[in-house]
């Protein structure tokens, strides 16, 4: 029997929420949340730093289909654990952080990656510039200035490179760092985001967000070597990543467009 | 192969991209089996349209019988059962991890509001160790 599509996936944007304040950041309506696969012994340290460095904010972990004892290496902290029941991949596990940021009201949702790589010590520094710029989307970027302890690898480099100049084709904006992991997404864009599936929360929101008339910008970071495990690119995703991010983009271009021309009639 | 022929294939190659295309962007195919699908349906849109590449790439193959109508039948039913069974899968995977979210969220707030730990030993349990993920993929 065949099925259905679901009909009420399709986004129809409220424009009255483009009018809506912008997001409240003070810690108690700012959601922390750190996507992690098979990360049992990083998340610890990374989660204690958090809560180090932010107070009163709350954290939520989105442990996706570990089998490392990654959600129980946090007993004892008081953070949130949303535990997938199979692994359902990186996009999908910001997408229920985003999902539960919606549910629960948050003004703001920082996630980072669970590796040790971001620094929670800079949370601080990322909300006061979100709140600053009233942002929709605040990218922590590797490459608005040039950072010595940066170990990307070259085919990366070359790829954001790519991206970069992909977002900057079809939208006129400028983002050096399309891929990033640490950033804060405000409330005005929760419903957008929770509605559809994306690939991964990089190149193809930015797109989607700036085709949508939203605020997207960019704030420095400095990065660490990653502390355990591989990237989550194999040397495969080289090729199959940038192949479906030329066929995304431009689809995320159309449906922006379609979107605001049924908004605006 | 004459120019009418060629010039209904590359219109029925291109209707396939974009309707690829727009089943990728109402979220009813994966953008990686949209990926296959076009890239295929676009290098066979070259091998018929470019004089001679047809023929290097038979002669490659090692191909010795000439493709007959009924092939081309054939090959459009696979595809069109290929592009069904993928949109039928890439719905149903959707709604799968819809509804992981929504558990994930729900274990959670449960969690938080009795303040106690959710129950990761069911998920772990339910959930294949690297073994049986080994045993599976084999």
């Amino acid at each position: 029997m065949a099925v259905d599509g679901d009909a009420a996936r399709d986004v129809v944007i409220d424009p009255l929420r483009l009018d809506k304040p912008g997001a409240d950041v003070s810690p108690s309506r700012v959601l922390i949340a750190i996507p992690a696969h098979n990360e049992a012994p990083t998340i610890r340290g990374v989660v204690e730093r958090i809560l180090r460095a932010v107070s009163g904010s709350d954290v939520l972990v989105v442990d996706d289909g570990s089998d490392d004892g990654t959600a129980a290496a946090l007993d004892g902290l008081p953070v949130m654990v949303a535990s997938h029941y199979c692994n359902l991949g990186y996009g999908r596990s910001v997408q229920t952080a985003l999902r539960f940021a919606a549910l629960h009201e948050y003004h703001a949702l920082v996630t980072l990656d669970a590796d040790g790589q971001h620094h929670p010590e800079q949370i601080p520094d990322l909300l006061e510039a979100f709140d600053r710029t009233n942002s929709d989307l605040l990218i922590g970027s590797r490459y608005v200035q040039s950072d010595p302890g940066n170990t990307t690898p070259w085919p990366r480099r070359t790829g954001m490179w790519l991206f970069s100049n992909l977002v900057k084709l079809t939208t006129g904006t400028t983002v050096k760092d399309t891929s990033s992991g640490f950033r804060v997404v405000g409330r005005r864009v929760f419903h957008l985001l929770t509605r559809r599936s994306f690939v991964d929360f990089h190149a193809e929101i930015i797109v989607y967000l700036l085709c949508l008339g939203y605020r997207v910008t960019e704030f420095p970071i400095n990065v660490s070597t990653r502390l355990h495990g591989r990237s989550m690119y194999g040397p495969l995703n080289y090729l199959k990543y940038p192949a479906k991010m030329l066929l995304v983009v431009p689809i995320n271009v159309i449906e922006a467009r379609l979107i605001r021309r049924r908004a605006r009639s | 192969m004459n120019l009418r022929s060629i010039v209904l294939l590359d219109l029925i190659g291109l209707l396939l991209v974009l309707w690829t295309f727009h089943l990728v962007r109402v979220r009813r195919l994966y953008a990686g089996y949209g990926v296959i699908f076009s890239a295929t349906t676009a290098i066979t849109m070259v091998m018929i349209s470019v004089p001679g590449v047809q023929a290097v790439v038979t002669t490659a193959v090692g191909a010795t019988y000439p493709a007959s109508a009924l092939t081309l039948l054939a090959l459009g039913f696979i595809i069109l059962t290929l592009l069904y069974a993928f949109t039928q899968l890439t719905i149903l995977s959707d709604r799968l991890a819809d509804v992981v979210q929504l558990l994930a969220i729900r274990d959670a707030e449960r969690a938080a509001t009795i303040g106690t730990e959710p129950d990761r030993s069911a998920a772990a349990s339910s959930r294949p160790n690297s073994h049986q993920r080994d045993a599976l993929n084999t």
